[in-house]
């Protein structure tokens, strides 16, 4: 037995890192981007500041890695380029082509009659390097430097060229450096040292940590120091040739010789950034909770002995806050719902089973059946509208309150009026989350019941002239209950997921509420936590609900 | 043809099939054998929501001089705006009204062909009647993606105005003069009516019509979201215990692993990342996280069957392994299905329900449990009933078949 309950544990970790991988894919395969949530009005960072916060972000939340596998370091020097080249086309005046010359001098034409009409100019908008304005046009004879109408790319091909080049980070410097060196190309030479100063540079250490060790501390100064060297080592667009190649000479070059086993991987660093420098390692390296570090100092967490070495689920992107302590706030309502409700069904719905086992096939039984039977099919989120309707809203009765749960003016109140205030808030919920239960419980109670009582030691017990409730409660009972005990595993998710509408409606702030809110928010860490804790109890269920069939029933053994 | 002596091949004349003895069976659970004609009768009414409700008239005669050109004369707008995609955009209704047609002219055919299919050879009889199911089937799918790929468009006219024109202008509309997308914001929430049966919702639309209409979207959820996890059920069940070993321990870790996932909460998000649901999203969502409990009981069947004589006789016979899983065991493995399947189209149509009520639907499906919502946001009670009166009908319909059908496949219940 011990054996076995150990084997089904530790096949639990497998079954669970697989589930978390998968619920991590489907999250960062989805469209919809917590960053860009996170830039508020909606504009793309145009603004050195504004996409420096936006890199410090993506870095935060480990955005900037791929998702399961890291294959960066096999990069090579074309893939650079085809970035590289696409961005560069883009700043690239336009070929000269003589429709679109006469296309341009009208609309310049009719832009400074209008002008003229309206003196008050718009205001400048900020330039920034994906402004959809009016390329300039090249010289017709200067046919190597210039990008063709068609191959001009879109907005969107540079977006998504710029946040490569930066996702790769590190991994791309060497590349960059020998295109600077030895492109054929000038503005591309340009462009890559420039690039260079926002790819070297390194991220800080432990950056959620708001009281670092000194050493990292020390470390981390280091670190930002030669981020400000580096970010300053750039030539300014209208600058000529001779000061990029100067750069280069004078700065990068030396530097990058410095620094070069930096960016040299022996095969296992390779296999190491293959599995680990990714989105899926950095969370779990965050998810372990065998590393037993303290939950994160947040000005209200739980300093309770169980919260150390809890998982860390990282950062909320909405409140940054961490999610493990929402979650163990949110938690125990959650938890008072599902657990009053599941007691409350199996405390009504044994005796109704036994009861109707008993009058079998008569017409109480068939009666309480088919009442059962539509609660059943009754979706429970109409009855809770309903319920709300008739006993909260006040139409026709206002008996109980529509929603929370504890009343605001009973939060400081004596224990005693506090649970009244409670009790008083969660008895519609709890009704809500009860009944539809109640006809599936019932029913395996009274098959469960109707297998036993035609078995022959009850006829041995009636023979032995027990009295009727004797032979019922006694020897019936403790064997019928046992399909319906070992239920009761199983019910463990439902503690968490069955409520979910039901929090919904009632607005209570439990977990469901919580995983809810935070889909429409895309805050991906909440998600994550409130998933991977409900597949816990889930996974927890199903081996309670094993485990309980060979402790009530002696004639199933695992070994 | 067979012999009279040939005493291998003819069926004594009680020889009753299993089907035919669950069928039997069935009829005597006298409510689910009514709540199987109720589903019939819901069908029916999906297919025939636009003779009942729509703002298309039937026969429209336009006096010259009146509107605009092209609609002078006579025509019949009404079975152009069908299979119109601007006026049904939702391939479910194209579908239907597809059905709409297809379906009485089947019977038709069925009824003129029965003479021929020489009815007096059972056997042969059942064989035919089956091909021509196959072929009617077959047909349906062909001839409606053909007609929804033909992507039919038409401009938008308003026929309701050009009547009120009333210049001789002639029309015979549906009884109900709404369709479930007209957004009319002159009459906002109104009451119910004779001219709105259970009112207008925010937007001023027909609640009763939205409701017929939206039979049809449960319908169709229900529907395909089980036969794709039964599908899926099946062939992985039947896989992992037909062969078993390490094709079963795979399985099995896959169908615990799918167990565990927290498979609402998966679909809320799922659903909320979609940027533009459509009703096809969530019949995948729930059809490729619902097949668990299908391809666990066909797993225990076919570990069941997997040993008995006729398998074995089939192998012996040096049949391929696929013809003995799906044409020997799967038949006889398959009874469970059907029951998890009726139950779980119950269960699909209230994850549907339940989906849209949350509001990660798609936003203008006249789905019961979105207008459920806005009827809670609305204070509106007529609406609340209404559309959650559908959902339990629905809902309790199919459970009640599912519950006849459990106790006709028990042969512990047999009357």
């Amino acid at each position: 037995m011990i054996n076995y309950i150990i084997k089904r544990i530790l096949l639990m970790v497998p079954t669970f890192v697989v589930i978390s991988m998968i619920i991590f894919v489907i999250l960062n395969l989805a469209p919809g981007d917590p960053s860009a949530q996170a830039a508020a009005d909606g504009t793309e960072a145009v603004s050195q500041d504004a996409q420096e916060a936006y890199r410090i972000f993506q870095e935060q939340f480990n955005l900037d890695k791929p998702i399961l596998l890291n294959t960066r370091f096999r990069l090579t020097e074309e893939d650079v380029e085809e970035q590289v080249r696409t961005i560069v086309a883009f700043q690239r005046p336009v070929c000269a082509d003589d429709e679109l010359i006469e296309q341009i001098e009208e609309e310049q034409e009719r832009a400074e009659e209008e002008a003229t009409l309206a003196p008050a100019a718009a205001p400048e908008d900020e330039a920034g390097p994906v402004d959809e304005e009016m390329p300039e046009i090249a010289d017709p004879a200067d046919d190597d430097n210039c990008t063709p109408v068609e191959e001009r790319p879109t907005t969107a091909e540079i977006l998504s060229a710029q946040e490569t080049l930066s996702d790769w980070g590190n991994y791309v410097v060497p590349e960059l450096i020998s295109i600077a060196q030895h492109h054929d190309q000038a503005d591309i030479r340009h462009f890559a040292v420039n690039q260079l100063s926002s790819n070297t540079r390194r991220p800080i250490l432990a950056r959620s940590d708001p009281d670092p060790p000194p050493e990292i501390r020390d470390k981390n100064r280091e670190i930002s120091r030669e981020n400000r060297v580096l970010r300053r080592w750039q030539v300014p667009i209208d600058e000529d040739e001779d000061a990029v190649v100067e750069m280069l000479e004078d700065n990068w070059i030396p530097w990058f010789e410095e620094n070069r086993d930096r960016f040299e991987y022996s095969t296992g660093d390779k296999v190491g950034i293959f599995f680990l420098d990714t989105r899926f390692a950095k969370y779990w390296d965050n998810l372990n909770p065998f590393s037993l570090r303290p939950l994160r100092d947040d000005e209200d967490s739980l300093q309770s002995p169980l919260t150390i070495g809890a998982p860390d689920f990282g950062l909320s992107t909405v409140d940054r806050r961490p999610v493990m302590n929402t979650i163990l706030e949110k938690l125990p309502y959650s938890l008072t719902l599902g657990f009053l409700a599941i007691f409350l069904a199996y405390i009504i719905s044994v005796p109704i089973g036994i009861w109707s086992a008993y009058n079998q096939n008569t017409i109480k039984d068939q009666v309480v059946t088919v009442i059962l039977f539509m609660l059943y099919s009754l979706p429970s989120f109409f009855t809770a509208v309903l319920l709300i309707e008739f006993l909260a809203v006040g139409r026709p009765f206002d008996f109980f309150p529509t929603g929370g749960f504890l009343a605001d003016s009973a939060r400081d109140m004596p224990i005693l009026t506090q649970l009244r205030s409670v009790a008083w808030h969660i008895f519609l919920p709890i009704v809500c989350l009860t009944y539809g239960s109640l006809a599936a419980l019932s029913r395996y109670a009274r098959t469960g019941l109707l297998d036993v009582i035609r078995a022959d030691y009850i006829r041995t017990a009636r023979a032995k002239g027990l009295s009727e409730s004797m032979v019922i409660m006694k020897h019936a009972v403790r064997n019928g209950m046992i399909p319906i005990l070992t239920l009761m595993g199983t019910m463990l998710p439902f503690v968490v997921s069955g409520s979910l509408v039901i929090e919904y409606i009632f607005n209570i702030p439990g977990i469901g509420l919580y995983l809810y809110e935070s889909i429409f928010m895309y805050d991906y860490n909440a998600i994550m936590g409130v998933l991977l804790i409900s597949t816990v109890m889930t996974l927890v269920g199903i081996l309670l609900s094993d485990i309980s069939y060979a402790i009530v029933d002696p004639r199933i053994t695992f070994d | 043809m067979t012999s009279q002596n040939d005493s291998t091949t003819t069926e004594p004349d009680d020889y009753q099939t299993y089907g035919e003895i669950v069928w039997g069976q069935f009829k005597k659970y006298r409510v689910s054998y009514y709540s199987l004609w109720g589903v019939f009768a819901l069908f029916v009414l999906a297919m025939v929501c636009p003779v009942l409700a729509m703002n298309v008239p039937f026969y429209l005669y336009v006096p010259e001089g009146v509107g605009p050109e092209i609609l002078q004369g006579t025509s019949y707008p009404w079975f152009v705006a069908l299979f119109d995609q601007n006026f049904f955009n939702s391939g479910v209704d194209i579908f239907f009204n597809f059905l709409l047609f297809y379906v009485p002219f089947v019977f038709l055919v069925w009824f003129g062909l029965r003479g021929k299919l020489s009815p007096g050879d059972k056997s042969l009889y059942k064989k035919r009647r089956n091909i021509f199911i196959g072929v009617a089937m077959a047909v349906a799918a062909i001839g409606f993606m053909m007609l929804y790929g033909a992507e039919f468009r038409q401009p938008y006219v308003d026929y309701q105005a050009l009547t009120e024109l009333d210049d001789g202008v002639r029309a015979l509309f549906p009884p109900l003069e709404h369709s479930y997308r007209n957004v009319n914001l002159m009459a906002v929430n109104e009451g119910p009516s004779w001219e709105h049966w259970l009112g207008t919702d925010r937007e001023g639309r027909d609640v009763f019509t939205r409701i017929l209409y939206g039979t049809r979207i449960s319908l169709t959820i229900g529907i395909v979201a089980v036969g794709i996890y039964a599908t899926i059920g099946m062939i992985l069940g039947s896989l992992a215990g037909f062969f078993g070993g390490r094709t079963d321990a795979v399985i099995l870790r896959l169908i615990e692993i799918m167990m565990c996932f927290p498979v609402i909460f998966l679909l809320l998000t799922i659903a909320g990342f979609i940027e533009e649901p459509s009703v096809f999203h969530i019949m995948l969502i729930i059809g490729f996280t619902g097949w668990t409990g299908i391809a666990r009981l066909v797993r225990g069947e076919f570990l069941r069957l997997r040993n008995q004589d006729f398998v074995q006789a089939a192998t012996a016979l040096g049949l391929d392994r696929l013809r003995i899983i799906f044409g020997h065991v799967m038949p006889n493995a398959i009874q469970p299905v059907y029951v998890a399947a009726t139950f779980g189209i119950a269960g699909a149509i209230l994850i549907e329900a339940t989906l849209a009520f949350l509001g990660v639907g798609p936003p203008d499906v006249p789905s019961w449990g979105q207008i459920l919502t806005s009827g809670r946001n609305t204070q509106d009670m007529t609406m609340i009933l209404a559309s959650g009166f559908a959902i339990f009908l629905v809902i309790s319909l199919f459970n009640l078949i599912g519950e006849g059908l459990r106790d006709a496949t028990d042969p512990k219940m047999r009357k």
